[in-house]
């Protein structure tokens, strides 16, 4: 079953071409990696799936329905969750209470939501630093508390972009595993990834957007042989290598 | 996490203590100081809804004062209607207006938001001060209305002394603080918490960041109505500068500024602090040095932003915790 299929989308700032015609299918229980160079795209057409902004042009379908018109809000609802670039933490409270809003998304009851948070703590082994304010934390565990937080909406679809940036490798490692785990429970992951090392043990399809036009799609040794993706990366010299 | 027993005890004295203090308290002035510090608590506390928890800074509340106490007073004056039926009234009308505001102006980030709240209050003093009647109501321009004290008891909300005044707004003080409690922990407390903060992850997390504030809106003017009939009922006489007055929307921002916005404690704090100050500035001062206690109110919210940007409550939390650890002989752990 397809969770998620974005058809023909494009999305236009003024003149500005971010995102070109891109057409991408993610299926129930997959992990799909989104690669690109900088300024390719990746985020907006996150944006576009995620209900921030409508696509110019195109259909995006989530769970057989069109998202035209969804918030945010609904989409979260609906079952697809989130994370951010750059973390957005709720700073002055503590991390349980930064998961609990997430929580929140399914049940209205205060002592379920919190269970609910500490479940996916305990998963993320964070439950140490529950209580820490979350404006103090490292940036690894910023990231895993964006993580959290989604994972506590209990999405379907869980969207995950760049959790990997600015983490050392051993932390790196760690959080391959933990969303190969993620995907292990049954859940489906779209992620954007600028490290390679990750994208490639994570992913079992990949997509590669360049100037906002997807130049490739396949498995990732198809597309670590691919040579229009060996010249976005590395430029057309050493296309002919 | 319910306070233990050990933590609650101390605001089971305190409650013990406001309820008989005026056994001490004796003299009229000095209960009307205390009436006066315990309306703005109330007031600071139904502002805290918006301004603390959603984390926008509201100021124009006064008008949500005005309507309650015009709307109760019209109804009593003009139908004979008991104000505490029409304290309810007029709680019904400014929630309404609380969400005709929040609606434009919650699109508003920062002091255009606050700038956008004080047009729309001055707008409706403007309109009460320069209009005789509203439709069939009476509303006597700048002049305002005088409610006579004929019939005195609890049914007319009218008293010759000032105790019942201070039991009433007590019990209202009281209701609020643990109200705002519950809100404060609940799924709204959550989300407004959340999409004042951090409002794109607020929504990607499933918050209607726009819907959670209008609902804070529309309780906390509610509630800021239910003392305005207060209000009118304690001083028997209101006008547009009495009841509308902008003095009273930067006064609840003083009060919730310098004891820390967002707390439960905070506006209590803050009243006890600035009240004080206020009226014995007024006493000693009010002839010499008439707007001194603006002039101290000023540099005491400096001082505390420089050094608590959070408030007072929260060194007095922290001092307060410590304490409760002390005497409970350490066995508490940190919440």
């Amino acid at each position: 079953m397809k969770v998620l299929e974005i058809k023909k989308v494009r999305r236009y700032f003024g003149g500005i071409k971010a995102v070109e015609n891109f057409s991408l299918d993610v299926e129930e229980g997959a992990i799909v990696g989104l690669i690109g160079p900088n300024g390719a795209g990746k985020s907006t057409l996150f944006n576009c799936v995620a209900g921030v902004f409508p696509p110019t042009a195109g259909e995006i379908v989530f769970l057989g329905e069109r998202t035209a018109g969804l918030k945010p809000w609904d989409l979260c609802r609906r079952g697809l969750a989130r994370t951010f670039q750059i973390v957005k933490p709720f700073a002055s409270r503590s991390v349980l209470y930064n998961v609990m809003v997430g929580a929140f998304a399914g049940t209205a009851r205060r002592s379920e939501a919190e269970r609910r948070a500490l479940e996916v703590l305990e998963r993320l082994r964070m439950v140490k630093i529950k209580d820490a304010r979350a404006g103090n934390l490292t940036i690894a565990d910023r990231k895993r508390l964006e993580i959290a937080r989604a994972l506590a909406t209990r999405p379907r679809l869980l969207l995950l972009d760049e959790v990997m940036a600015g983490l050392r490798p051993t932390e790196v490692d760690e959080m391959v595993a933990i969303i190969k785990g993620l995907r292990d429970s049954g859940m489906t992951i779209f992620v954007i990834e600028h490290i390679m090392r990750a994208i490639m043990a994570l992913s079992d399809r990949i997509a590669v957007l360049h100037f906002g036009s997807k130049i490739a799609e396949g498995t990732p040794q198809e597309i670590a042989r691919d040579e229009r993706v060996i010249k976005a990366y590395l430029g057309e010299d050493y296309g002919a290598a | 996490m319910l306070p233990s027993r050990a933590r609650k005890l101390p605001l089971v004295l305190v409650a013990l203590a406001a309820f008989g203090l005026p056994l001490v308290v004796t003299s009229a002035t000095y209960l009307h100081i205390l009436i006066l510090l315990f309306l703005y608590a109330y007031l600071t506390t139904s502002w805290n809804l918006v301004g603390g928890f959603a984390g926008v800074l509201p100021l124009g509340h006064a008008a949500f004062v005005g309507i309650g106490a015009y709307t109760s007073t019209i109804l009593s004056l003009q139908y004979g209607v008991s104000p505490w039926i029409g304290m309810f009234a007029g709680a019904l009308i400014a929630a309404v207006v609380g969400v005709i505001i929040g609606l434009p102006t919650f699109k508003m980030r920062g002091a255009y938001f606050a700038l956008a709240t004080i047009a729309f209050a001055e707008g409706i003093r403007v309109m009460f001060e320069n209009i005789d009647h509203l439709g069939p109501f009476q509303i006597n321009g700048p002049r305002g209305l005088q409610i006579p004290p004929l019939k005195t008891g609890l049914v007319h909300f009218m008293f010759a002394d000032k105790e019942p005044y201070y039991y009433i707004i007590l019990v209202m003080l009281a209701a609020v603080l643990a109200l705002t409690w519950a809100i404060s922990r609940s799924k709204l407390g959550f989300y407004l918490v959340a999409g004042g903060e951090e409002p794109e992850a607020a929504q990607a997390l499933g918050v209607n960041v726009a819907r959670a504030k209008l609902a804070a809106m529309a309780m906390s003017s509610f509630l800021t109505a239910l003392a305005g009939t207060f209000w009118a009922q304690f001083t028997l006489y209101i006008h547009p500068k009495s009841v509308m007055s902008l003095d009273i929307s930067f006064e609840i921002a003083f009060i919730a500024l310098i004891g820390g916005r967002g707390s439960i404690a905070g506006p209590v704090l803050g009243a006890l602090l600035l009240r004080p100050v206020s009226d014995f500035s007024r006493i000693y001062f009010g002839d010499t040095l008439p707007g001194l206690h603006l002039i101290i109110f000023g540099v005491v919210l400096v001082l505390v932003m420089l050094f608590q940007p959070r408030g007072l409550q929260e060194p007095l939390t922290r001092f307060y915790q410590q304490a409760m650890r002390r005497l409970s002989g350490g066995r508490e752990a940190a919440p």
